[in-house]
């Protein structure tokens, strides 16, 4: 709902519905990994808002994962995490100037590309 | 290799087959400019002899030290060829022509010219006064190039030479003698100038290059240099992707790729923190005047305006050179205490408070960015802040290392889409650059094109209403803009270019021509509903809710029931029932219904969205955008087989609704239907070659679809060879 400011909560709402709605099936066969994805509004580290992309099971939710340890976290600002997502800055860019930082699996952080999030369409 | 040490000049410096490791940035051109190797010795020589020349300074040097890293850079820079010139007069000025006319002449006459009569190869005799036994003396120096003998001095009478010219000569005649035998070796070179400067009683000694204060502009000045090479047509990227490969054997290994990352992310940490304070900061032109005001945001924005359409390519330097000139900031608190106490780390701070306005006014500036944050919260904050992430980092770093290294540069090496290591760095690189570029205009200052062929035509406004009724938008956006340059006030101008930029699918664009309409007349109502639905698009929710509520707010109608008060503490939900409450009073508007879908877009409500889109429609059945908002919707809310019906109305209305087509694209690839969505994304950049955001889906979908073999077409942009292969 709108009490929150993140961008990102537009594209995880997406990603959620997309996922739900069986046009995600391909993701969990191809990449069957659960993600973490920390999101601050302003500042790396200050205020994050965790989202568990759970691309196991198929599922998007805010908070911690349950289900044992998550195979990769980044942590992004809001408007980093968008331009990932939406394809406008490659992951591996963002990496590079510290615009995403990244815990656990590298070999399962290279499959966070950005056509795992479906693209927002335009009113 | 870490970006510092070839700033600072570590041991790690030397570079392969250079006589000297004492100059850094020397190594940092060869990394950027890679084979030029006589571009790399002429940009190693020069900074000594600018600064004990009496030749032109780029910038007064006292001024230098106080200005933050980057702010030097707000004055003009040379352009591309002044700076050649202005390297040339440098010469000519120092030893009083003796050189310069001798660099004149080698200029004329080639390296190797047929010309024997003018300079008979016999040892000329000196006499007169030193300035004139200098030229002489050094005119048979470039004598002896054109025969390719060893120099053979003949003695000179005592010049007098002070220190400061004799580093002159030493350096300009390296310069030269690297110009002259650039097909002979090395040990030649030197063998030839250090007869030259033995005979001239100037020693190797003087060579010694300290820190001195002329630091900076050096810097500079070596960008400078490289900026105006790297015009004429190298490829940066690719001789960037070169160096490092060739880094990349050199020092390679996993180790020294950790140390180096943690190397640079300390240097990044430290950036980021800076950038931070200035993240609000449209521009570098603004920025002093967005700290001492920034509720004059629209003002200055308007100026920034119109300082970037003319002297965009500065921008482009500048931001960049800040970049560059950040680092070496960086690197001088940490390495160069001694040599520069004048930015001391701890004056670090000092300095940047007595560039703004003194302390005070910095603390507020920081207060209103941090919204409610005092000072004293501030250093709290920051002094947690510190603790936090220390610990953070070092486990993060801890982390990297333990992982497997190897694998980790193999598989960056292999690249996600297949393509070789090299190309991928080069990418990534053009990327980051174009995304520097690109950052200026997120910033609501609209970008005019250039070369517009409608400036001058006697009635632009009417010309562009009849293109883009026509449905041709670039058209009718260009013509537009020749419109709002001649009447910069005309708010129809303006509107009408910004739903040609929503249509042509860049909001960006939109947003920034949508502003200038609303500047000229706040009330449009259709502004305030295409500012509400660009801000959706670009998922601005405070924003697009602030605009939405000015629609209801300024409706002759409908006015009564929006109470002002409620335009300072948004919360959707009233908005949202104030509309409900407006579509009843008169069920007819369809504008409501509209306003109203757009509003449940933003809260993510689809299905009312949807529903109200559609009650919409029954009463605007022919209102192409409106359909287009309905597929959006619906693709939003994963129903895409509905939208690409919705969509398809759309473009039965107007053919040349280049959204429609971008969106077609985003539903068949959210589907999964890549190869399918292809066609859709090209058939959309012919019309509009500037949609950004297509080309970025384009390329994911040609990555997706496994046609990595035309990603090179997307990159160079190349539409003719897409749509051959991709015809709708």
């Amino acid at each position: 709902m709108a009490t929150t400011q993140l961008k990102s909560d537009a594209i995880m709402d997406m990603m959620k519905e997309h996922l739900a709605s069986g046009a995600g099936k391909e993701l969990t066969e191809k990449i069957g990994l659960v993600y973490q994805i920390n999101v601050a509004p302003k500042k790396l580290g200050f205020e994050e808002v965790s989202f568990i992309v759970d691309l196991k099971k198929g599922e998007v939710f805010k908070g911690k994962y349950e289900g044992g340890k998550v195979d990769a976290t980044f942590s992004f600002k809001d408007d980093d995490f968008v331009k990932v997502a939406t394809g406008k800055m490659n992951p591996q860019i963002a990496f590079i100037r510290g615009a995403m930082k990244i815990k656990g699996s590298l070999s399962a952080a290279q499959k966070f590309t950005p056509d795992i999030f479906p693209k927002p369409s335009k009113l | 290799m870490a970006m510092r040490d070839l700033v600072s000049g570590g041991a790690a410096c030397a570079v392969p087959g250079s006589s000297s490791s004492s100059n850094p940035l020397g190594a940092l051109t060869n990394a950027l400019l890679g084979s030029s190797s006589k571009t790399q010795e002429r940009l190693k020589e020069i900074p000594n002899a600018n600064r004990s020349g009496p030749g032109p300074q780029f910038y007064p040097e006292d001024q230098q030290l106080r200005s933050l890293p980057g702010s030097e850079l707000d004055q003009p820079i040379l352009q591309p060829g002044a700076q050649g010139s202005e390297f040339f007069r440098g010469f000519r000025s120092v030893d009083q022509n003796g050189l310069g006319a001798a660099w004149d002449e080698v200029q004329n006459g080639g390296p190797m010219p047929p010309m024997g009569p003018l300079y008979e190869p016999v040892q000329p005799t000196f006499e007169g006064p030193p300035q004139r036994v200098l030229s002489n003396f050094l005119h048979s120096f470039v004598e002896s190039s054109r025969g390719g003998i060893p120099f053979r001095p003949a003695p000179v009478p005592v010049l007098g030479l002070s220190q400061s010219d004799k580093q002159c000569i030493r350096d300009r005649s390296s310069i030269m003698a690297r110009h002259f035998f650039a097909d002979r070796g090395e040990e030649f070179i030197n063998a030839q100038v250090n007869a030259l400067l033995s005979s001239l009683d100037i020693d190797e000694g003087i060579q010694a290059r300290g820190h001195i204060p002329g630091r900076f502009q050096e810097l500079d000045n070596y960008w400078n240099e490289s900026q105006a090479v790297v015009k004429p047509g190298l490829h940066p990227a690719d001789n960037w992707a070169a160096e490092f490969n060739q880094h990349g054997i050199d020092h390679g290994g996993p180790d020294s790729w950790v140390q180096s990352f943690e190397q640079q992310h300390g240097v990044n940490g430290w950036a980021t923190e800076f950038e931070q304070g200035q993240s609000q900061l449209m521009s570098n032109q603004m920025r002093s005047m967005e700290m001492q005001n920034i509720a004059a945001m629209e003002q200055t924005r308007k100026l920034a305006h119109t300082l970037s359409q003319d002297v965009n390519p500065k921008f482009q330097n500048s931001r960049f050179l800040q970049f560059v000139s950040k680092m070496s900031r960086g690197e001088l608190i940490i390495d160069d205490n001694q040599v520069k106490p004048g930015t001391a780390p701890g004056e670090w701070a000092t300095e940047y408070e007595q560039q703004y306005l003194g302390p005070p006014s910095w603390a507020d500036q920081f207060a209103n960015d941090k919204l409610s944050h005092g000072p004293e919260q501030w250093a709290e904050e920051f002094a947690s802040g510190r603790g936090h992430q220390e610990p953070a980092e070092d486990q993060w770093v801890n982390e990297f290392s333990k992982l497997n290294v190897d694998d980790w540069v193999d598989e960056f090496a292999e690249g996600p889409v297949g393509e070789s290591s090299a190309d991928a760095w080069a990418n990534a690189y053009d990327e980051f650059l174009s995304e520097k570029n690109a950052g200026k205009q997120t910033s609501g200052v609209y970008v005019f094109s250039d070369m517009n062929p409608y400036v001058g035509h006697p009635d632009p406004m009417k010309e562009g209403q009849e293109l883009f009724r026509k449905g041709l938008l670039s058209e009718a956006a260009l013509a537009l803009e020749a419109e709002v340059m001649k009447n910069p006030e005309n708010a129809e101008g303006w509107r009408l270019l910004g739903v040609t930029h929503a249509e042509n699918d860049d909001d960006q664009q939109a947003i920034a021509a949508m502003m200038r309409a609303h500047d000229a007349d706040p009330t449009n109502l259709e502004v305030l509903l295409a500012l509400g639905v660009s801000h959706t698009n670009e998922l601005e929710q405070a924003t697009a809710l602030k605009y939405l509520y000015g629609w209801l707010q300024n409706h002759p109608k409908y006015g009564a029931i929006a109470p002002p008060e409620l335009a300072n503490s948004l919360y959707h939900a009233d908005i949202a029932r104030l509309f409900n409450e407006a579509s009843q009073m008169n069920p007819e508007d369809a504008d409501v219904h509209i306003v109203l879908g757009v509003l449940y877009n933003l809260s993510r409500e689809f299905d009312r969205a949807i529903t109200s889109f559609q009650t919409a429609l029954q009463l605007k059945p022919n209102d192409y955008s409106l359909w287009n908002k309905l597929g959006a919707t619906q693709a939003n809310s994963v129903q895409s087989a509905d939208a690409i019906s919705a969509y398809q109305q759309a473009l039965d209305l107007k053919p040349n609704y280049v959204r429609a087509w971008a969106n077609m694209g985003i539903s068949y690839a959210n589907q999964g239907m890549y190869k399918e969505s292809i066609p859709y994304y090209v058939r959309a950049l012919a019309m509009n070659p500037k949609a950004d955001n297509a080309w970025q889906y384009l390329r994911l979908s040609l990555s997706c679809a496994s046609r990595q073999d035309l990603i090179e077409a997307c990159e160079s942009r190349n539409l003719d060879l897409l749509q051959k292969e991709f015809p709708l």
